[in-house]
């Protein structure tokens, strides 16, 4: 069974290092997203685990022989894996069909097996009407299918995929999102996939690895993820969440806006300045302060906006914090009211810089 | 789980890029720095000795000062004259709806294949001040048979004018190319505004073309500069020299090589220069091209004027296609050259001559053919490594192999042939004489532009494509044979017929290095002119124009594959 595993990997183009130090284990048969924003360096580290490029320093093991390390690097046709790219890279002077017989053909087998594995993989992937036609002759979305057909076919120990749905339109890339999953629950390899939409991440993945500069800030299941958000970077990428910053006054309060918030999440040191993330929906808007709620903060209401089954408010602290709240459709407050915001103990995490 | 076992070692495989790197490394030296070597060598020598006599020589002897302000004239009236006609013309036939664009298109590419020698023995044909057929025209509408002629092509301004005849579609294709490139976005903006039809050509449309004609005045200038055919033809009779002239009679007898390098070196010089100033133009061009999806140019309506504008257009071409091409036929068909063909004086005379009794045809078609169809395969297998190597950065040291491949475009022809003498008439190298430093000549002068559409073609196929092969099993070269190879093909085969159609109307470094048994056709035809057998020129001139137009037309019917940039003979 072939895990994969980074140890320390890191790639340098002259002094800049785009992948700093990562490691990661990925057990078989488990999905993983490398998450982050362009140039964070998800794709070099795609490509360094298919042998593309060769690392500066740590290494890569598939199961437990080392493919990848600065001394000597196993080039890619001999990984066993397959890769589906960006720009799909079919080749344009083959038909479907020769698109996807060719891995098979350079494995020498027969070709009566060739032609009965091609024409099975093609019918599980709707393309057997389109056997015979060439790339350009297709639809994004069908290009999209031969992609993945070509790159399973040779039933691969690990799958990559380099933002495989990026040119794709929203309901095509919500479609071949339960497809990705859905094939990689049925044949089971194990798949690193590089990806900087954050809910193409949360829908797919079993571990997302959220990366920055070449670093991951943060690998763990979707859940832990949003929930639990180590970094301000993390918080921010994933969306949805509110960072505010304070000076923490004890291990456990940060001061923002004059008010000492309750937090938890990282262990706080007096007097250093402090981010807080608290998700858009859990804070709640109240017209008159309550008696015995912590975490109250006076605000103003600057912007309303109705989304039908919400609203979506723009409130601003006494020191001219932004915030922005999402709120049930039935509670209505005009703009320029004078509010309390409630920023409940438990959601609201301090984050580590 | 333990992690212990490395990765079994690869099989046995030879890493090849060293040996690459180092073996077109040295044919690349072969090509063009030993030639360059040797002429600065020879440049500063005299008989061993170092010297600078020989630039002294170069700068205070009128018989070296007079040609360099000839050639410095000739080039820069050239230059003024190309854009002065090229620019209008590209307007009309990018911008407008003037009738006939294409077809007019496709005659401004037949003027940039013909040779420029030949067409200045066409226009010597046209206008000798005696023989000429439009000086003869003018006398026989004056009615008088002693007239002085209207022209004399034997001059410095009738140089300039043949010169400029086939150096303007360098600036055509440059200003066309840009105006064709400059979406119809960028004009309905400014009319949208309020900009008026006449508003927005002075402010938008010329403004974004004015790079590509700047460059092409450098270009013109260059080519211009550089020509050696049309001045050896129509300024050594008329008793001046240009400095590719110049040059080229330090070769004959006796010798002065020395010399000869010096006077090479202002002309290696100022063409690396003016190159360096179109790079910098062009380059800085690419604003024209910023945007999204890029919408088709829109065309300003002429109304009646698109007469007077196709009327304008044909003018033009009378000079470098209609009127020398209609003086060759003529003259491959009259007993007398300059005799308008008649019932009287129709002849095939002339072709039997040049293929029965001209002894030096066949061997000239035979080095010729020779020559085209080897310099094309060599050309085209060294352009195709070096091109892969750096289109996919394969090995270190790509940088030194595509600065070594690009470099010959900064040697005038001429230059090369000197630089090539001095380098392979010593031991260990002794090539003169053979058809083998003819050979190294037209590769070298064809490298550059062949590894440059080589390289785009590279590029062009995505290194995505290579990789899928790859990661779905493939070696290295299994990828190569099974998908870039197929991919490509079209662009080598289209390389392959450029340097070949080069090669056929090479002159300026051939007139060097031939002797008397490998004459190619451009030379013998150049020797023809000397013993004034015009009729067989025309013969053989068309051969080569056939040959030449058979290989564009294939050319051209190959998918994708655009215009053709050809250098000057």
């Amino acid at each position: 069974m072939a895990s994969v595993e980074l140890r320390g990997l890191t790639k340098r183009y002259g002094d800049l290092a785009v992948v700093d130090d990562i490691s990661l284990r990925i057990d078989h048969g488990l999905m993983v997203c490398l998450l982050g924003p362009s140039g964070c360096g998800k794709t070099t580290t795609l490509r360094l685990i298919a042998g593309f490029v060769e690392p500066s320093a740590g290494e890569i093991a598939v199961g437990d022989r080392v493919v990848s390390s600065p001394a000597r690097t196993l080039p890619p046709e001999q990984r066993n894996m397959s890769m589906i790219f960006q720009s799909y890279a079919l080749w344009p002077h083959m038909t479907v069909a020769d698109n996807v017989a060719y891995g098979l053909k350079l494995r020498k087998l027969g070709k009566a097996i060739i032609a009965q594995k091609v024409n099975a993989m093609l019918t599980v992937t709707k393309l057997d009407a389109l056997a015979s036609r060439y790339p350009g002759e297709l639809s994004g979305g069908q290009q999209q299918r031969v992609a993945l057909a070509r790159a399973l076919i040779v039933e691969p120990e690990t799958l990559l995929l380099d933002e495989p749905l990026s040119n794709l339109d929203a309901n095509l890339r919500e479609e071949m999102r339960f497809e990705i999953r859905r094939l990689h629950d049925e044949y089971r390899y194990t798949t690193v996939y590089v990806t900087h939409d954050q809910s193409e991440a949360m829908t797919t993945a079993d571990i997302i690895a959220v990366m920055n500069q070449g670093r991951i800030e943060q690998a763990a299941s979707p859940e832990e993820i949003y929930d639990r958000p180590r970094s301000e970077f993390v918080a921010r990428f994933i969306g949805s969440s509110n960072i505010v910053k304070g000076r923490a006054r004890d291990g456990d309060h940060v001061e923002i806006a004059g008010t000492a918030l309750r937090c938890i999440g990282a262990k706080l040191t007096a007097g250093t300045e402090t981010a807080v993330s608290i998700r858009q929906h859990d804070v709640y808007i109240m017209l008159e302060e309550p008696s015995g709620l912590e975490n109250m903060l006076p605000a103003t209401v600057t912007r309303h906006v109705f989304l039908g089954n919400s609203r979506d408010y723009m409130v601003e602290l006494a020191d001219g914090t932004a915030l922005r709240v999402v709120a049930s459709a039935d509670q209505s407050v005009a703009q320029g009211t004078k509010v309390w915001l409630h920023l409940p103990p438990l959601r609201c995490r301090a984050l580590m810089s | 789980m333990t992690v212990t076992a490395v990765a079994p070692a690869r099989r046995a495989r030879l890493d090849l890029s060293w040996p690459v790197l180092i073996g077109f490394a040295l044919i690349l030296c072969a090509l063009i720095v030993l030639p360059m070597s040797w002429l600065v060598y020879f440049s500063v020598t005299d008989k061993g000795h170092f010297t600078l006599a020989n630039f002294v020589k170069l700068a205070t002897d009128p018989t070296f000062i007079d040609p360099l302000v000839t050639t410095v004239i000739l080039a820069t009236s050239s230059a003024v004259i190309c854009c002065a006609v090229a620019a209008p013309m590209g307007w009309l036939i990018a911008r407008t709806d003037m009738p006939l664009r294409r077809t007019i298109r496709a005659l401004v590419t037949a003027s940039f294949v013909t040779p420029p020698f030949l067409g200045a023995i066409a226009w010597e044909l046209l206008a000798a001040p005696n023989s000429g057929l439009l000086n003869q025209a003018w006398r026989a509408l004056l009615r008088d048979p002693q007239a002085e002629p209207l022209f004399d092509i034997y001059t410095l301004p009738g140089l300039i004018f043949v010169v400029s005849c086939y150096t303007f579609p360098y600036v055509f294709v440059l200003v066309a190319n840009a105006l064709d490139r400059i979406p119809g976005d960028l004009e309905d903006a400014s009319s949208i505004l309020g900009g008026r039809t006449w508003t927005t050509a002075r402010r938008v449309t010329i403004p974004l073309a004015l790079p590509a004609l700047l460059a092409g005045a450098l270009v013109a200038f260059l080519q211009a500069m550089t020509l050696f055919g049309s001045p050896a033809i129509l300024a050594i009779p008329a008793g001046f020299h240009t400095m590719t002239t110049k040059i080229w009679s330090l070769f004959q007898y006796p010798p002065k090589l020395e010399l000869a390098a010096a006077a090479s070196l202002p002309l290696l010089v100022l063409t690396v220069l003016l190159l360096r100033a179109e790079h910098m133009i062009l380059g800085r061009r690419s604003y024209a091209l910023v945007g999204g999806r890029q919408s088709d140019p829109r065309l300003v309506r002429l109304g009646a004027w698109k007469w007077a504008a196709l009327g304008f257009a044909f003018l033009v071409l009378l000079n470098p296609v209609f009127l020398p091409y209609g003086a060759l036929l003529n003259a491959a068909f009259s007993r007398v050259a300059t005799q308008i063909v008649s019932f009287g004086n129709f002849t095939l005379r002339n072709i039997e001559f040049v293929f029965f009794e001209l002894s030096a045809t066949k061997l000239a078609v035979r080095n010729t053919l020779i020559l085209g169809v080897s310099s094309a395969t060599v050309g085209t297998l060294i352009a195709v490594v070096i091109s892969y190597v750096t289109a996919r950065k394969a090995i270190a040291g790509w940088r030194a192999l595509a600065f070594l491949a690009t470099a010959p475009i900064a040697v005038p022809g001429i230059v090369l042939g000197v630089g090539l003498f001095l380098s392979y008439t010593r031991p260990p190298f002794v090539l003169y004489g053979t058809l083998w430093i003819l050979l190294v000549a037209f590769v070298t002068i064809a490298l550059p532009a062949a590894y440059q559409q080589l390289q785009a073609a590279f590029r062009s196929v995505s290194v995505d494509l290579e990789e899928a092969s790859r990661i779905l099993g493939a070696t290295r070269l299994q990828a190569l044979a099974h998908i870039t190879a197929p991919l490509l093909r079209t662009s080598v085969i289209a390389t392959w017929c450029f340097i070949f159609v080069g090669v056929i109307r090479e002159l300026s470094a051939a007139i060097i290095l031939f002797t008397s048994e490998t004459k190619v056709i451009s030379v013998l035809i150049f020797d023809l002119n000397e013993s004034g057998d015009l009729g067989a020129i025309a013969v053989l001139g068309l051969i080569m124009l056939v040959i030449t137009f058979a290989v564009v037309i294939a050319i051209n019917r190959i998918p994708g594959f655009g215009a053709i940039r050809l250098r000057n003979a």
